[in-house]
């Protein structure tokens, strides 16, 4: 119900947001795209709504407040935890913001036992326990063994834990409700437990290549005073601390079914573990009962003989530290911890109660005060503080939590202070990070004891105010206790009122920072969701005036191309069906886990309607068809037919390549055969891809009928690199340890270094350099009279030559690309770039042959389809895993974050990318001079035809997803899944955004430049021409 | 399915009404599409009760089974409604059928090849038999009636406008079979594990079908 409501109150805000924004737009510009045209309006006024410098401006506005909404939107849901780096060490057992303690920052390593010995001395509180036994039993909600609201759990539970409900009843355990915060899965709460630190998200993904836990925490603090640790169970231990166990026996869990032997693998060392005495630490990790959950739901008939089983353990386990301690007068403490809890289907991840209800259960001290207390409710991250200062170590840096003072009843009065001054002092620093402003650490240096700083009032102000005045009470509070002790009178009046004061302080502290770790602003999200969804209707808006626009300057064209083309609009519809399909399946997380058979199912569809589209247009009379026009209208249609099957066979090639998603990647597919096969074949299909990508490219561009002898200067410069790729190719690949060599770097640098500078030189000179047939080759006398034909004739030559130009650049543009992906990718990977590269000229060669069949929108939709699809040919899901980290080192010489970040973007992009780029090969496909106004080639609205739909169309398509996916994350953010999988996916969502924008700021920009060039160029030879008029008519 | 079938006679009917060439009567169309139905309907349960197999436990053995019985029924009574009978015999127009099967079924494994179906020698048998099942829904009804005219495939096929009763017969099952097919694949990506999945797509399109 409340995640209902938090969902309509986002809602609600953004609504409002909305309609703000929208208003005040209105309001600041005349943005009359509303105004209806009726066909049998004018042309001009049609024009004059909807100039070039509008529309670039209004895409450009739209697409900066989508950058600055997804901004937003992605600080507000995933709230970047400020982690302290570093290990506590001793300077933790002196206060904070002392400047005294800065320079004994001592840096020499020190032995284990001297760490030791020195964390004792100065900590002032002797540890209560020499060895820790942790058993974790995954999933067992805290209800099974404390009952709820008071009450005690079912008598079947109760009967079924005799041992340690006695161990309760008789005051030798104390067990409490520990909330876990959400994602209630396994390695997060472990890490939670451990450093009793709450993650954010972003923690996850920026650590994808590495899963070791890197911050403080127990492990590594007990790691460092020499603890001796034995790890049996999960095995998601010794991903999170490799190397710091001394025997370990993993188990997995993978098999969900297996509820026995998962834990019979824990229990069968217990016995030789309990007999031996070497080691300090013990951690159990039993699967089993999560296990039982996730098959048969909290109330399995299995759940029942489960908690037998693990009453069993906890009793022999028991009797054991017995025996130690009166053998060997080691005092062990066994900790019973769940990660997290289960819901009534025994799912978990989310934060129900029943989630988030773990149990932490000490067994091992005597006497508790409140023995019958035994619901106290706690948070999850109280453990590690509390276990830190029983052994006596550090608290680690990142933890928010609080002691669990009942354990700490057998000290004195001076030790349980000074412990709660610890623990404040630990959270004082973190505060200090959090709230720059905060500064009575320095204060608390020279609190004295006999200054009465205590206020009988609350507390109030501003946070830091707060804060500063709650610590400094109690300190103030604990100082003048310990003058009066020393006085030798000892108040115990004094003594409460610190403690108080010590606890109000770090509950208030530990709230604020655990919220500020998970708190999600609602004003964030709604501005962000509203700002995007206002681009998102620009785009569309903008995208929906340009259709109508060019629709009516074809109508006239249209009236005499036969009648069938107005009938079918299959394919219109199953463009815009297959946005629907894409947005209703993102809702479910299977469907995005398998993303890939969606986005080719709906390709091939598409691609298959396109088919039955060319098949309509064959005319009745084919085999008898002997005019001239017929036959060429055969001949496209042969050519459509040919390119849609080369599409669709290559299409169905990429997706038999790569399994891909997340649950079927087991079964096979092309890749694994051909690994299985060896390197040979492999290096062997390499190389075999490059030249065929090499020559294909070369023949493309010999296609360019105009011009043959400068296209191929263009060709042979590029053949430069594309040889030396090939020789990178041959002489390192398929050698690991040669990839990284210095050679072969160098190699990568110096085809990095061609590659750029080929690419940047010839398309800034291209347009300048392009061959026009010029003043001489049509200055023939007899023209000069008729300037308006000859006017015409010009602008057209200069249309020709801007399509030329567009079409080398677009060219060069997807040929260096091609070239870069098959020196970065892995070799698997080098078919599947060669057949996009098919894919997409085969595109090209059917858009070219169908003039008038097709809107351009679904031409250019049907090529961001094949990209999406290509995207996961190529082996990415929507998990982080499949990023190839590997190839982002290549050609690096020293480790640089931004460089290997950005050639990862370049390899996982690596089909939407290509497909973008080749927009601008498509723009001189299209035959643009029936729409132009013969008399005066305006080149601001030839760019607006040309370059439009190229830009706008992926934009818009990219901000609908955009939309769709960030609303489907609002009312997911409490999904099992919503970490795993929709996290992640909204990564690559957000990745996929940057990759639209870069791709149309390329296409947009190379357009508009080439553009203004031959503005430039028809200037000057309309000034040479009148020149040479003048001197005719003079001479 | 009442309804459906309602609907689809009141469709034939409004035809009927309308194009006056038409050389099969409503009733007749209905009967045909009974008989199928039937025919269908037998096969399924001689697969269940006398081979003691069904489309999850033995897929290709029963996909075997319906298409012979579908495609021996299909063959027979479409060419019964064969165009210009007085040029073609009846033995022809099956002959044209026979012939259709295996081109129809060449063209809906390049269909289901490029969405998606596996190509495996493993698969080799599911997929031929799934792919002439269709052929037989979609191609052998439309080569028995009309054989290699140009015209009508393209008026039925690729512009789906269908004139008169014997078109919509054609037409109706032919568009079924493969919407319903394409519907039904897609849970297959779920993770439910329930082995019914795999073969959601063929019930559905015996609904479309229907």
């Amino acid at each position: 119900m409340a995640s209902i409501l938090y969902f309509r109150r986002v809602l609600f805000c953004s609504a409002l947001f909305l309609l703000f924004f929208i208003s005040l737009f209105e309001f600041l510009t005349d943005f009359d795209l509303e105004r209806t045209h009726t066909p049998t309006e004018s042309l001009n006024l049609t024009m004059s709504s909807l100039t070039c410098t509008k529309l670039t401006l209004f895409t450009v506005i739209a697409v900066f407040i989508q950058i600055i909404g997804l901004l937003l939107f992605v600080l507000g849901f995933f709230p970047v935890k400020s982690a302290l780096s570093g290990v506590s060490g001793v300077e933790s057992y002196r206060p904070p913001g002392c400047s005294s303690v800065q320079n004994q920052n001592v840096t020499t390593p020190i032995s284990h036992e001297l760490h030791r010995s020195l964390y004792r001395e100065l900590s002032e509180i002797p540890p209560l326990f020499d060895r820790l036994i942790l058993m974790v039993i995954d999933g067992l909600p805290a209800e099974f063994v404390l009952g709820k609201d008071g009450k005690p759990p079912p008598k079947a539970l109760v009967e079924a834990m005799p041992f340690t409900q006695s161990l309760l009843a008789k005051g030798m355990a104390i067990g409490y409700h520990a909330k876990a915060a959400s994602p209630t899965v396994t390695m997060p709460r472990l890490k939670a437990v451990v450093s009793g630190a709450i993650g954010g998200f972003l923690d996850i993904a920026f650590n994808f290549n590495t899963q070791a836990l890197s911050d403080d925490n127990l492990i590594g603090q007990f790691f460092r005073i020499g603890w001796k640790m034995v790890m049996l169970g999960d095995e998601t231990w010794l991903k999170l601390f490799p190397g710091l166990f001394t025997r370990h026996d993993g188990v997995s869990s993978f098999f969900v079914k297996d509820t026995v032997h998962v834990d019979h693998n824990v229990s069968r060392h217990l016995n030789e573990e309990l007999n031996r005495t070497d080691w300090n630490m013990l951690i159990l990790h039993y699967l089993g009962l999560d296990h039982v959950g996730h098959t048969g739901g909290r109330n399995s008939v299995l759940m029942g003989p489960k908690l037998t089983e693990m009453d069993e353990v906890i009793e022999k386990i028991h009797l054991s530290t017995i025996q130690t301690r009166n053998i060997d007068n080691e005092r062990t403490l066994l900790m019973v911890i769940s990660d997290h809890g289960m819901a009534e289907n025994g799912n978990h991840g989310g934060s129900s109660f029943e989630e988030t209800d773990s149990l932490a259960l000490f067994i091992g001290l005597r006497n508790y005060y409140h023995a019958s207390a035994s619901h106290i409710t706690a948070h999850q991250v109280d453990i590690a503080p509390t276990l830190a200062l029983l052994f006596g170590v550090p608290i680690p840096k990142n933890n928010v939590g609080i002691l669990l003072m009942e354990n700490f009843h057998s000290l004195t009065d001076d030790q349980q202070l000074r412990a709660l001054e610890l623990n404040s002092w630990q959270l004082l620093r973190l505060l200090e990070v959090q709230l720059p402003d905060l500064a009575c650490g320095s204060l608390s240096c020279n609190v004295s004891g006999d200054f009465h700083w205590y206020h009988a009032n609350k507390c109030t102000g501003g946070v830091e105010e707060m804060f500063c005045c709650l610590f400094l009470d109690a300190a103030a509070l604990h100082k003048s206790w310990k003058s009066k002790k020393v006085a030798g009178a000892n108040n115990r009046d004094d003594y409460s009122a610190s403690v108080l004061a010590y606890k109000e302080f770090l509950k208030t502290a530990s709230q604020w920072i655990s919220r500020r770790a998970t708190n999600r602003p609602i004003g964030l999200l709604a501005a962000g969701l509203a700002v995007m969804v206002l681009s998102c209707m620009l785009l569309l808006r903008l995208l929906l005036q340009l259709c109508r626009e060019v629709h009516l300057r074809k109508e006239p064209h249209l009236s005499d191309v036969n009648n069938n083309m107005h009938k079918g609009h299959l394919d219109q519809t199953f463009v815009l069906a297959i946005i629907l399909i894409l947005v209703l399946s993102m809702g479910s997380s299977s469907m995005v886990e398998e993303e890939q058979y969606i986005w080719h199912f709906v390709t091939s569809t598409l691609y298959l309607v396109l088919l039955r589209k060319t098949i309509q247009c064959i005319p009745p009379g084919m085999v008898q068809g002997s005019l001239g026009a017929i036959r060429g209208q055969n001949q496209r249609i042969y050519i459509q037919t040919c390119s849609t099957i080369v599409i669709l066979v290559s299409g169905r090639l990429l997706r038999g390549w790569h399994q891909g998603g997340v649950n079927w990647t087991h079964l096979p597919d092309i890749s694994k055969w051909l690994e299985q096969a060896g390197s040979a074949h492999i290096k062997a299909i390499h190389l075999i891809s490059c030249l065929l990508v090499i020559s294909l490219s070369l023949y493309t561009l010999s296609l360019l009928s105009s011009h043959r002898n400068f296209v191929m200067v263009v060709g042979f410069i590029f053949l430069f690199p594309g040889l030396l790729v090939l020789q990178h190719i041959i002489k390192y690949n398929n050698s690991g340890f040669a990839a990284s060599s210095y050679g072969a770097t160098l190699m990568a640098q110096i085809i990095y270094t061609i590659l750029g500078i080929f690419t940047l030189v010839i398309v800034i000179a291209l347009p300048w350099l392009m061959p026009v047939r010029n003043l001489e080759t049509c200055s023939r006398p007899d023209l000069y009279l008729a300037t308006d034909v000859l006017s015409d004739v010009q602008s057209k030559l200069l249309l020709g030559g801007f399509r030329d130009s567009t079409y080398v650049i677009g060219w060069v543009y997807m040929f260096c690309w091609c070239l870069l992906q098959l020196l970065l990718q892995q070799p698997i990977n080098s078919m599947p770039v060669l057949l996009l590269l098919i894919q997409i000229l085969a595109s090209m060669c059917y858009y070219s042959n169908s003039d008038l069949h097709l809107k351009q929108w679904v031409e250019v939709g049907a090529l961001y389809y094949l990209a999406m699809a290509g995207h996961f040919g190529l082996g990415n899901t929507n998990t982080l895993a499949t990023i190839d980290v590997a190839g982002a080192f290549i050609g690096i010489s020293n480790h640089s974050t931004l460089f290997s970040g950005i050639l990862m973007f370049v390899i996982t992009y690596a089909s939407p990318m290509l497909v973008l780029l080749s927009m601008v090969m498509y723009i001189s496909l299209k035959d643009t001079i029936p729409l132009m106004n013969a008399q005066d080639v305006d080149f601001g609205h030839l760019l607006k035809m040309t370059v439009g739909f190229p830009c706008l169309v992926p934009l818009g398509l990219n901000s609908i997803f955009l939309v769709a996916y960030t609303i489907v994350l609002l009312l997911m953010r409490n999904h099992l899944f919503v970490w795993s999988v929709f996290s992640p996916k909204y990564m690559y969502v957000c990745a996929t955004t940057t990759c639209v924008f870069i791709g149309a700021f390329i296409v947009a920009s190379t357009g508009i430049y080439t553009c203004m060039v031959f503005s430039f160029r028809r200037m000057l030879q309309n000034s040479s021409r009148n020149a040479s008029q003048e001197r005719m008519v003079s001479g | 399915m009442a309804a459906k079938k309602k609907k689809h006679t009141k469709a034939l009917r409004k035809i009927n009404g309308t194009v006056s060439s038409a050389s099969a009567s409503q009733l007749q169309a209905f009967m045909l599409h009974v008989i199928c139905g039937l025919g269908l309907a037998s096969a399924f349960w001689v697969a269940h009760n006398v081979y003691s197999i069904s489309l999850i436990s033995d897929p290709s053995q029963t996909l075997r089974l319906i298409w012979l019985v579908e495609a021996l029924i299909v063959i027979l009574f479409y060419s019964l409604f064969r165009q210009n009978p007085n040029e073609c015999s009846y033995l022809k127009a099956v002959g044209r059928g026979l012939l259709g099967l295996p081109a129809g079924a060449v063209m809906n494994a390049f269909g289901a090849i490029v969405l998606g179906a596996p190509v495996h020698i493993h698969y080799f048998r599911k997929t031929l038999d799934w792919s002439l099942l269709m052929s037989v829904f979609t191609f052998v009804p439309a080569a028995s009636i009309f054989g290699s005219s140009w015209i009508d495939w393209q008026r039925i096929f690729a512009h789906t406008k269908p004139i008169g009763c014997i078109d919509y017969m054609i037409c109706l099952p032919a568009h079924g079979a493969v919407i319903g097919a394409w519907f039904g694949a897609w849970p297959m990506p779920l993770d439910w594990e329930r082995p019914w999945q795999v073969f959601v797509l063929l019930p559905l399109n015996m609904i479309c079908y229907m």
